[in-house]
Parts: structure tokens; sequence; C-alpha cells
């Protein structure tokens, strides 16, 4: 069996947020990147059903130069193949741009099992997944935090609020985008990291993909015009000071909320 | 925009209270016509009830195959219903079932898509989106220049549609093909009750990424909840990490909890985690961020390293007790 995982690489989760030149996104030279969390679920989902019997795990990654590193990374957790779609034309794209790129990976490769994150850390869409799925022309579900398989039917657990799960089965081929901690996820041994570095990584373009003019801020149908902190509004008052006299103004107010 | 499509959510019988907030942005758009679906078995009733409150022209959507969510026997009906009303705006909740659909209808429809709006308004008659980004550390405007837009709704975000409306209802027809469905609906597994109920504690102190790892859990957190005679709670990161089971998430996926005292800590505030304790009585966050989002809703901010300030608080507490 084929799984296809789609990762993207996003800044690092303690990066400095300071916003561009033209106010529409966040500067991203001279910062930290890794895989976006969630993905990394997904990848590790799919490593747990290669290490479970026959599967050849291929890691999707559309952006820079720098997303190299990210590929690289999956390669030694135990992916087998990566595919770099690198191409400035992309860049501008809206996430239905970016399942248009990674529906051209798709049918070129024809996985039975498409893997992804719910969502991304730094834009919060969770739009291209579901997207894909309908593009490929596949059966999908988001959220999963339990993904069984049994010939060709996957069986998933999808959170839905109050702590309740919603058990859903899927024909395959399909998609399923997980939410995080359905696993627990593995880190690049060093032997994986050497074993790596001969592993097939094709670059390509959205030429390649026959996408190219479906790609890019001049297909786009959403852009974002403006990124900016959130107003602040009646924010905490401040407790300042040493530690100690930090802690002594807070005994005073819980012992003024009768809690001591 | 000249039609604009609500799709409502039923939940335990009843329309969600996100459908009323989607009727109250769809109301406020200028000149715009509203239509509603309601989408499930045996609705009609709900669907009366939402044409009078804000709901406009109301389809009904009702096959035994619709009383589940599925996200291929939904998807259809919403299309059949984008269809029938012509609608250039679709509106879903940003919730579960509305997640898992909405970016699939948008990419049948090839429209312009805008996930979890906390505002929608129109700029030269084309939507303009709100919507938070890096976990609800920066806001982003988002402009769409499509003939047809699909956006989901943060819920919550914007209060419930309250008056009445003259509306209508009529049948859509919608044909699924039950036998065909390639994603099914299997049941709905509620979680076992738990050792640990967060909603009866008077007091929560609740560690998050912050918190860096399990040791410094009992280290630091779990000794300023023992003595303030609390619980410790957490948030998701920490439970998927393994640190702590998940009894102890507070959160939409977690416990919605109401203390009169939550102390948050190396808890950034992203809207899943606010969602389950912003009710709480008093909140005190300690983050070393000045602009993490939880200053926005605590009472008392303490800006600074969690591991000098919580043993400092830990000890001051002690001592005041005597
Ligand atoms: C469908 C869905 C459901 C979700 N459900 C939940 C849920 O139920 N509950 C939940 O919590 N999340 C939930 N999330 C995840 C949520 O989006 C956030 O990712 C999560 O809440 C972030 O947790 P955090 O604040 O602990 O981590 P982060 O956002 O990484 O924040 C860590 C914070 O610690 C601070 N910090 C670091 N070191 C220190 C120090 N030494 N002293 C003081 N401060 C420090 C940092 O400044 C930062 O603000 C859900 C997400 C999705 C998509
Ligand atoms: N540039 C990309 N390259 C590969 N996969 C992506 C990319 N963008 C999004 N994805 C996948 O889609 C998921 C949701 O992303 P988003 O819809 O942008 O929030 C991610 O977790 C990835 O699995």
């Amino acid at each position: 069996m084929k799984i296809m995982v789609c990762l993207k690489q996003v800044p690092h989760q303690d990066a400095r947020l300071d916003i561009n030149g033209d106010g529409t996104w966040i500067q991203e030279d001279n910062i930290k990147f890794e895989i976006n969390s969630y993905d990394t679920y997904a990848l590790e989902e799919a490593l747990l059903i290669k290490d479970a019997g026959e599967a050849e795990v291929l890691v999707v990654s559309i952006g820079p130069d720098r997303v190299t590193q990210a590929l690289r990374t999956a390669l030694g957790m135990g992916a087998d193949r990566a595919i770099h779609v690198n191409d400035p034309e992309i860049q501008g794209s809206d996430s239905l741009g970016m399942a248009k790129v990674l529906a051209a990976v798709a049918k070129e490769e024809n996985p039975d099992l498409i893997l992804a994150g719910l969502m991304s850390e730094d834009a919060n869409y969770a739009a291209v997944p579901p997207m894909l799925a309908e593009l490929v022309g596949i059966p999908h579900t988001t959220a999963a935090v339990k993904v069984e398989r049994s010939n060709g039917t996957l069986t998933c657990d999808r959170e839905i609020e109050g702590g309740a799960n919603e058990v859903v089965t899927l024909e395959a081929p399909c998609l399923v985008a997980v939410q995080s901690g359905l696993n627990q996820v593995r880190y690049a041994s060093l032997k994986g990291i050497m074993a790596a570095k001969k592993k097939p990584l094709d670059v390509k373009t959205a030429a390649d993909l026959g996408v190219a003019d479906q790609v890019g801020a001049g297909a786009a149908k959403v852009s974002v015009t403006q990124i900016a902190p959130p107003p602040k509004g009646d924010t905490a008052e401040l407790v300042e000071g040493s530690p100690d006299e930090i802690a002594a103004k807070l005994v005073t107010k819980i012992k003024e909320l009768g809690l001591l | 925009m000249s039609t604009i499509l609500i799709v409502t959510e039923i939940q335990n019988g009843a329309l969600r209270e996100a459908s009323y907030e989607l009727a109250a942005i769809a109301q406020k758009l200028d000149g715009a016509s509203v239509k509603s679906v309601v989408i499930g078995q045996g609705v009609d009733a709900l669907a009366a009830e939402f044409a009078s409150k804000g709901g406009g022209e109301v389809f009904v959507a009702d096959d035994p195959a619709l009383a589940h969510y599925s996200v291929e026997a939904h998807g259809t009906a919403i299309r059949a219903a984008v269809e029938a009303s012509g609608a250039d705006l679709v509106l879903l909740s940003n919730t579960p079932s509305g997640w898992d659909v909405a970016p699939r209808i948008a990419a049948a429809l090839d429209a312009a898509f805008v996930s979890d709006c906390f505002d929608i308004t129109l700029d030269g008659g084309k939507p303009v989106c709100r919507r938070r980004v890096f976990n609800g550390k920066l806001n982003a405007t988002l402009a769409t220049s499509a003939d047809k837009v699909v956006a989901t709704v943060q819920p919550g975000a914007t209060a419930a549609f309250e008056g009445s409306t003259d509306g209508s209802v009529s049948k859509l027809d919608v044909a699924i093909d039950a036998g065909g469905l390639k994603a099914r609906f299997v049941e709905i597994k509620q979680s076992a009750a738990t050792g640990v109920d967060l909603t009866k504690a008077e007091v929560i102190v609740s560690g998050g990424r912050g918190v860096g790892d399990p040791e410094k859990f009992s280290e630091v957190i779990k000794p300023l909840a023992d003595a303030l005679g609390g619980a410790m709670g957490a948030s998701r990161p920490v439970v998927d990490a393994g640190w702590l089971p998940h009894e102890y998430q507070v959160g939409s996926s977690g416990q919605t909890v109401q203390p009169k005292l939550y102390i948050a800590c190396g808890i950034s505030g992203a809207i899943q985690h606010l969602v389950g304790m912003k009710s709480s009585n008093f909140i005190i966050a300690v983050n070393k961020d000045p602009d993490a989002p939880i200053f926005e809703i605590a009472d008392l901010g303490v800006v600074g390293d969690l591991f000098e300030v919580i043993p400092a608080l830990t000890k001051a507490i002690t001592a005041a007790k005597g």
C-alpha cells in the first residue's frame, strides 16, 4: 500500500512573530522553522502502518528551499520518498491553490491513503485536506484521534465536542486529517538521518504538475490584506515586582476572593 | 452579495446557538437576501422555528441518511441548497461538522473559502473576513474575490440573532444514495466517566506547554493546587505529550470549567483553551510573553517566569494559612 503524507513547514512555535514590511504576514527571514505539529502526528501514523506491514510512505511538501530540511527530517524518521514542490510562482496561492497542487501530486501517485494534519499552526486554516479529498474524489474525515485498518476500510474515531468521539468508516482510497495526540511521535535516529541522505527527494514545479495556471496570487480567490496584533481590550491588570512581592499581592487578592 | 445561505446545525434535537449567530451576521449584511437550510430527519418544526427567527427562506433537507452528520450526505444536501438558493455567500459554523464539510463544498464550487471568521463585512459587495492566526496571537483580514464565497464562523464570536422575522419553509429535494456512501457514520462514543471532575473544583491551577516537562507539573503546579485546596488542570499539548491524562484537559475538546479561581501558568490562550475556562469567576495568568492572548481574558496578569512566580506564590499561600 502507498501512503502520501502532506507536510507543511511552519515557523517554530516559539519563533518571534514580527510583522513583515507590507503588513500582510510575519517576517519569515531569520526565524526557525519546523514541521507543523499536526503533520508530525500524520507522519507517525503512516510510519506505524509501515511498521505493521508493507507500506511505502511518500512525504509531500509545498514551499521554498528551506522545506528541504523538513523533508529530510521526515525521511530520517522513516519515510521512503519525498516530493518537494518548490516554485516561486506558487507564492500567494490560497488554500484551494495549495490543494490543487497536492491533488496533482496525488493523481500522479495514486496513494491508497492520504494523511494530513488537521490544521497548520501558522495560518490555522484547516482547509487544505478536505479540499484535496474533494479534488481527488475520495472520502475523508478530519480530527481523527484513532485510525484502524481492515481490508479496504478505515475506521476512524474523530473528535467532536464535549469529549465525545464520532466513529466513521472510510472506503479506501481516502484521506484522513489527524488531530494532535493520536500517537507518540518518534524522533529521527542518527542512523535514520544517515540513511535519509540516500533516499529520493524529487523537486517539482507547478508546471511539472500541470497546474501552473491554477496557482499563485493571480489565481487566488482569497488573500490576506492585513495582519496585526489583536486590539488590546480591557486586558488583565498587571501585577509587578519581585516574585515575592507578586506573590504577596496575589495572596491579598486570593484572600479577598474568600479562598484563603 | 445578493444571497446568503445559512447552513444550520442540529445538536441534541435543537438548532445550535451558533446557527442563530450566523443569522445575526447574515441579517446585518446590507441588502442581502437571507436563505437557510435545515438538514436532518424529521426537522420541519425546527425549520419553521428558524424561518421566524432570522433564517429567511428556509429549505428543509429531510432524509433518514441525514439523521447524523456524514460528510457526503450532508455535503450533497448543502450543495443542493446552494443551487436552489442561488447563494453567493454560504455560511457554516466552525464546529466539528462545519470544518469537516465546508472546505469540501468550497472546492466543489471552486469558491473562495475562509475558515473560522469572527467577523464578516462587505467591501464593494465582496465579503471581507477577519479571523485569528498563529493560535490567536495575531488577527488577519482576508479579502475575497470570487463569484461564490464559503465561510465558517467561530461559534460564540457574535451575539445570536434574537429578533423575529417573516420567513418561509420549503422542501428541498435531495437524492442521497445511502448505499453508495464511501464515508459512513457508525456511532458516537461518549468518553467514559473518569476520576477527575474538574467541573466541581473551586480552584484550578492549570499548566500549559510552557511548564516544559511532566516533572515540573509535580514540582511546581501540583504544590500550588494543593496549597489552595484545588485541582490541577492542563492545556491540550500537555495531554498530547502524555504528561497528564486526558481528564485534566480544559478546553473545547476537554472539560468546561467555571471555578472561583483559575490560575493559568504557561498557557498562551488559544481560543480552544479559552472556551473551556473563560467563565471562571476570577482568572490569574502567568506568562513570560506580554502579548500572550491569555492576558485578554485574565483579571490579573503576571508577565514573568512561572518557575519564579509560582513557587513564591505557593510559599506565600502556605505561610498565609499559618
Ligand atoms: C479542534 C481543536 C481542539 C482543541 N482543543 C483544545 C482543548 O480542549 N484545550 C486546549 O488547551 N487546547 C486545545 N486545542 C489546541 C489549541 O489550539 C492550542 O494549541 C493549545 O491550547 C496551546 O496550548 P498552550 O497554551 O499550553 O501552548 P502554547 O500555545 O505553546 O503556549 C505556551 C505558553 O507558555 C509560555 N511560557 C513558556 N515558558 C514559560 C515560562 N517559563 N514561564 C511563563 N510562561 C512561559 C509561552 O510564552 C506561551 O505563551 C485544540 C485545537 C484544535 C484545532
Ligand atoms: N504547503 C503545504 N505543503 C504540504 N501540505 C500542506 C501544505 N499546506 C497545508 N498542508 C496540509 O494541510 C494541512 C492543513 O493545513 P491548512 O489548511 O493550511 O491549515 C496541514 O496540516 C498539511 O497536512
